[in-house]
Order: structure tokens, then C-alpha cells, then sequence
């Protein structure tokens, strides 16, 4: 493998990941505008691959955009995968590589059984919102992993004894996904919006945690201040874009149709959400990679530097 | 992910609703036909509204150029007041004399046109197994979606100029919205029954129920946006009742798929 491949393969990651985030957009923009039945058929839509203009009107025009850029996101995990797969000495994202076609063709599933069963629109919407923020995940990993900051030769440091950044990122990571899900469960009428709060706080106080956990004591290290900052300043914003869209939900309850700015609020309030996510799995396994637990120092210095020679996540 | 959609698979299969089970025709079987006696009457009345008339909004048909440059209201029409009269509500009988009795199903068909972008009428009533027909008197594609409870849930997109959709519901249910999923605000309302006796108030509020079988009911008054209020109506033989009902602005909405207030929402 050289490292001309892996640049290809990197920027073909990073591609798939903004394919990813416009895919995020377009799922939310069906959901914000009650367009999710609006093609009442699938895989095909009204009989056809490709609808005529005459059909992209109304609604259609959000339904149909969704499948069509998830049609290119298949697309271009298949390439990553079969590139990944031709290219990558590491066995283990070969692996990835395959989890994230397996993804891609179950969320289409997924997204099949919502629009042939409508009657169980919450409960297949749901695990529809989980898998595309997981496969969003997995595909910035591989971005990471691909990415020549990754494969550079770095110097380990001891992990917090007393609070494990390592841990405590990871823990991050898996709360604001499951607070991702709670969030699409309101937006699908499961339940009401308590949970979500208590998620938002849940979030607010791990992310802090993290961030402070990074900032003085790994301040030299921009490898991983950069993202605690940007992590920091999305969830900033995330809570004020929750509040927002929130009280734009509740202005327009007495509206006939979904109306701005309630749309452009929770849009964006999903997409924010999953950059938050994004960045934090960044942290997350940049903390793994150059942080050893405090007790194994001496021992592990020397096993992660030959691990991350390799490029292995540690 | 694979397990989540084998789980997902597994839950909607076992799940899904039927139309028209056995039971329901055991049930149905069980019950002697109506006879008439001759003896029926008549229930009669006005709704009406007290307080402020909610203030119709502008509805936005942009998406769509058929829409937005066909004729017709384009304001909002879900509480419907006219000189504190209120109109649109559904009101029919539950229990006496006509839960021990089936009824024949009509043979005419009940119609809901889809005309400015908007369903003609907004609250319809229905009984059971009787046809439902869907017209599409638009310029554009619509797409008529119910999303009923206790019935099988259909979605069907209608090209202009495409012929009816004909359906039936195969059990009472009260009440099943329906919306255009490429219009988001176009919205009815299907009321199914057993029986025949229901209607909606007209735009003076004025509702008249015939035929009513001596006997004592629960008379409901529905709302899509007011809620539900019951009264209680002994009709003799041949009398013609007069039953008024006042809704007050501030009732309790009808559950509806925003149902988020200032107030959480507990899970």
C-alpha cells in the first residue's frame, strides 16, 4: 500500500463524508416537510429509476432528492469498500470497509419498509435516523484512519488515572448518539421531548468533562486540542439551535404545513447534531491513538508506538 | 445494522393490521338486521361556538404552480365559525337500541374530491364496507393517504385525470385523518360506523340525524381541533329532539400529530 493510495482512498472517505452530511439534509428536509409518503412506491419511485420534471413537484421534490442522493452514497461506499478492500493492508479496515456496505444496503432496506409500511412510521423511522448517524460515524472513521495525520509517527502520553480521557471520549461518542436517536424519536411522536432534554443535558456535561479533561493537560497537543475546541463550539451552538427550533415548533403548532423557520431550525439542528458526533469520534479515537492508561506506561509506550507505526487504531 | 433490520422486518410482519377479520364477521353475524317499526325520530340541533373565532391563516401552495394558481379558498379552514356557529363536526350515536343491530351497508358511494388543492368536504362519515371514492378534480398529482387505527392504512398517489380510487374500511373507527403527502396541508377527516346514523353540522352549525330508533344514546360531537363532548338523548317513538351543544374556544384540542405544548410532554 502506498501513501498515494491512501491519499486517494482518504479524499474518496472524506467525499463519502459530505455525501453523507448532504444525505443527513435531505433526510431531515422529508421528515421537517411530512413528505416521507410522498412517493408512495419503492425502490422505484412512480414506476421509474429517473421521474419526469412534471413529477418533481410539491413534497416529491424532497422524497425523491433523498433517495436520489442516497443512491449515490450506495454508490460511493461501494467504491470505498472495493478500494479499501484492493488496497488496505490492514485487515481490520477491510472490515470496516464491509461494515459500511452492509450499512448503506440496510438503511436502504430500512428506508424501503418505511415507505411500504406506513402505519409503522415511528417504528421503523427510528432505527432508520440510528443507522444513518452510525454509518455517518464509521465513515469519518475510516476518514480518520485513512488520513496521513493518523499514520504519522506520534508520542504517547499518560491517560488521566483518575478520569480516563480514553474512556470518557468513548462514552461521549455512544451519548450523543443515543441522544441523536432520542431526538429523531421526538421528531417521529414516539414520546415527548423529556428525554431529549435529559439527553441534551447528559451530553452537555460529558462533552464538558471532555473538553476539560483535554484542555490543560494535553494543551501542547493540537492533535487533540483542535477537535475538543470544535466539539466545544458545536455544542454551543447545538444547544441554541435546540432551543430555537424547539420554540419555532411551538409557534407554528397552529400552522396548516410546516413552515420556516421551524424547518431550517430542525434541519439544522439534526445536521449539527451529527458534526458533534462526527467531531467527538474524531477526538475519541485520536485520544486512543496517543494516550496510554496512566498505569502502563512504561510497558505500553513502547507496544503503542509500534502499533501506531502501523497505523492501527489502539 | 443487519440485526436491526431482520428485527424491524420481524415486528412489521407480525404486526400488521387486517381488514375485515373473521371476528369482525362473527360480530357482525351475531347481530339481527334492523327492522323498522315505523316508530323512529328524529334528533336535531345547532353547535355552536362561544368566544373569539380563531383567525384563518394564509396557506402557502408555493410548492406547487397548479396549486398556487388554481381557484379556490386558500385559507385555512380547520375550525370553521360563522356567526358563532361552528361547522365541520362530527356527530353521531353510540350504544342503545343500534349496538344490537347490523345495517345494511348503502350501495351508493360516499365521495371526497380533491379540488384547489383542498379535500371537498373536509369531514365525511362513512359506514362500513360502504365504497369510499376518491375523484381528483386538480390539474396536478395528489396523493391520498389515511392513517387509520383499527383499518388496514393505504397511500395511493392520483394522476390528474386518473379515474376514481375506490376503497372500503372494514371496521368502525372514529376518526381517521387524511392527508396529501405532497400537500401537507390538505387534511379530512373519515368517520366509519356500523350504522347510519351520523352527519356533519353544516356552516350554520345546523345537524339533523333521521331514522333514530326509540331509545336512549350517547350522542358525540367530534372536532378535529376542539375535541369531543358527549350529551345523552332519550328518544321516544316519533319524537324529534332537539339536542344543542356549545363549544367554547380554548377546549381541549384533538390529539394531532404536533400534540407538543409549553408543557412537557411526559414519554
Amino acid at each position: 500500500m502506498s501513501d498515494q493510495s491512501n491519499v486517494g482512498l482518504h479524499r474518496l472517505a472524506v467525499v463519502l463524508s459530505v455525501l453523507t452530511v448532504a444525505l443527513l439534509v435531505a433526510g431531515a428536509l422529508v421528515t421537517s416537510n411530512e413528505a416521507g409518503d410522498s412517493v408512495p412506491d419503492w425502490p422505484l419511485s412512480f414506476g421509474r429509476w429517473l421521474i419526469n420534471s412534471n413529477s418533481f413537484v410539491a413534497n416529491v421534490r424532497y422524497e425523491y432528492s433523498h433517495r436520489f442522493i442516497a443512491g449515490i452514497v450506495g454508490a460511493t461506499t461501494l467504491l470505498l469498500a472495493i478500494w479499501t478492500f484492493f488496497s488496505e493492508r490492514r485487515r481490520w479496515m477491510r472490515s470496516l470497509a464491509l461494515c459500511a456496505f452492509a450499512g448503506v444496503v440496510a438503511q436502504a432496506a430500512i428506508g424501503g419498509l418505511r415507505v411500504r409500511f406506513p402505519e409503522y412510521k415511528a417504528m421503523i423511522a427510528i432505527p432508520h435516523a440510528l443507522v444513518a448517524q452510525s454509518f455517518f460515524a464509521l465513515i469519518i472513521a475510516m476518514a480518520v484512519f485513512t488520513s496521513r495525520s493518523w499514520l504519522l509517527p506520534r508520542s504517547s502520553e499518560p491517560d488521566n488515572a483518575n478520569l480516563p480521557l480514553r474512556r470518557l471520549a468513548s462514552v461521549t461518542v455512544a451519548a450523543v448518539l443515543i441522544q441523536l436517536v432520542l431526538g429523531a424519536a421526538f421528531r417521529h411522536q414516539a414520546f415527548g421531548i423529556v428525554p431529549h432534554i435529559i439527553g441534551a443535558i447528559a451530553v452537555t456535561v460529558l462533552i464538558a468533562l471532555t473538553v476539560f479533561a483535554v484542555w490543560p493537560r494535553h494543551i501542547q497537543e493540537e492533535y487533540l486540542i483542535r477537535p475538543a475546541r470544535l466539539v466545544a463550539l458545536l455544542l454551543v451552538v447545538q444547544l441554541g439551535l435546540g432551543i430555537a427550533a424547539y420554540f419555532a415548533r411551538l409557534a407554528s403548532k397552529s400552522d396548516p404545513q410546516p413552515l420556516e423557520p421551524m424547518i431550517s431550525l430542525t434541519v439544522a439542528h439534526l445536521v449539527v447534531g451529527a458534526l458533534t458526533l462526527a467531531t467527538m469520534v474524531v477526538l475519541a479515537l485520536r485520544c486512543h491513538q496517543v494516550l496510554i492508561p496512566a498505569r502502563k506506561k512504561s510497558a505500553g509506550a513502547v507496544s503503542a508506538a509500534g502499533l501506531r507505526s502501523s497505523g492501527a487504531a489502539v | 445494522m443487519m440485526l436491526t433490520l431482520a428485527m424491524l422486518l420481524i415486528a412489521v410482519g407480525c404486526g400488521k393490521k387486517k381488514t375485515g377479520t373473521s371476528e369482525d364477521k362473527s360480530e357482525a353475524g351475531s347481530k339481527s338486521a334492523y327492522v323498522s317499526k315505523g316508530d323512529e325520530g328524529t334528533i336535531t340541533g345547532k353547535v355552536s361556538f362561544d368566544g373569539a373565532a380563531p383567525v384563518s391563516k394564509k396557506i402557502d401552495m408555493s410548492q406547487d404552480a397548479n396549486c398556487a394558481s388554481s381557484s379556490g379558498d386558500k385559507m385555512t379552514d380547520d375550525t370553521q365559525v360563522a356567526d358563532g356557529k361552528l361547522a365541520n363536526v362530527f356527530v353521531y350515536l353510540k350504544g342503545g337500541p343500534i349496538d344490537s343491530h347490523s345495517f345494511p351497508t348503502p350501495s351508493d358511494a360516499v365521495t371526497l374530491d380533491q379540488q384547489g388543492c383542498r379535500y371537498h368536504p373536509r369531514v365525511i362519515g362513512i359506514q362500513v364496507n360502504q365504497t369510499f371514492r376518491v375523484t381528483n378534480s386538480d390539474n396536478t398529482t395528489h396523493n391520498i393517504h389515511p392513517s387509520p387505527k383499527r383499518n388496514e392504512e393505504w397511500n395511493q398517489m392520483q394522476a390528474q385525470g386518473a379515474p376514481p380510487i375506490e376503497k372500503k374500511f372494514g371496521r368502525p373507527e372514529t376518526l381517521i385523518p387524511v392527508k396529501c403527502n405532497q400537500h401537507p396541508w390538505m387534511k379530512a377527516n373519515i368517520g366509519v360506523l356500523a350504522h347510519p346514523y351520523f352527519t356533519v353540522s353544516a356552516k350554520d352549525g345546523t345537524y339533523t340525524i333521521k331514522n333514530v330508533p326509540p331509545g336512549s344514546y350517547t350522542l358525540v360531537f367530534w372536532h378535529e381541533t376542539l375535541g369531543e363532548q358527549t350529551q345523552q338523548v332519550t328518544v321516544a317513538a316519533k319524537e324529534s329532539k332537539t339536542q344543542d351543544i356549545t363549544y367554547k374556544s380554548g377546549s381541549t384540542p384533538a390529539a394531532t400529530s404536533m400534540q407538543i405544548g409549553p408543557t412537557l410532554v411526559l414519554p
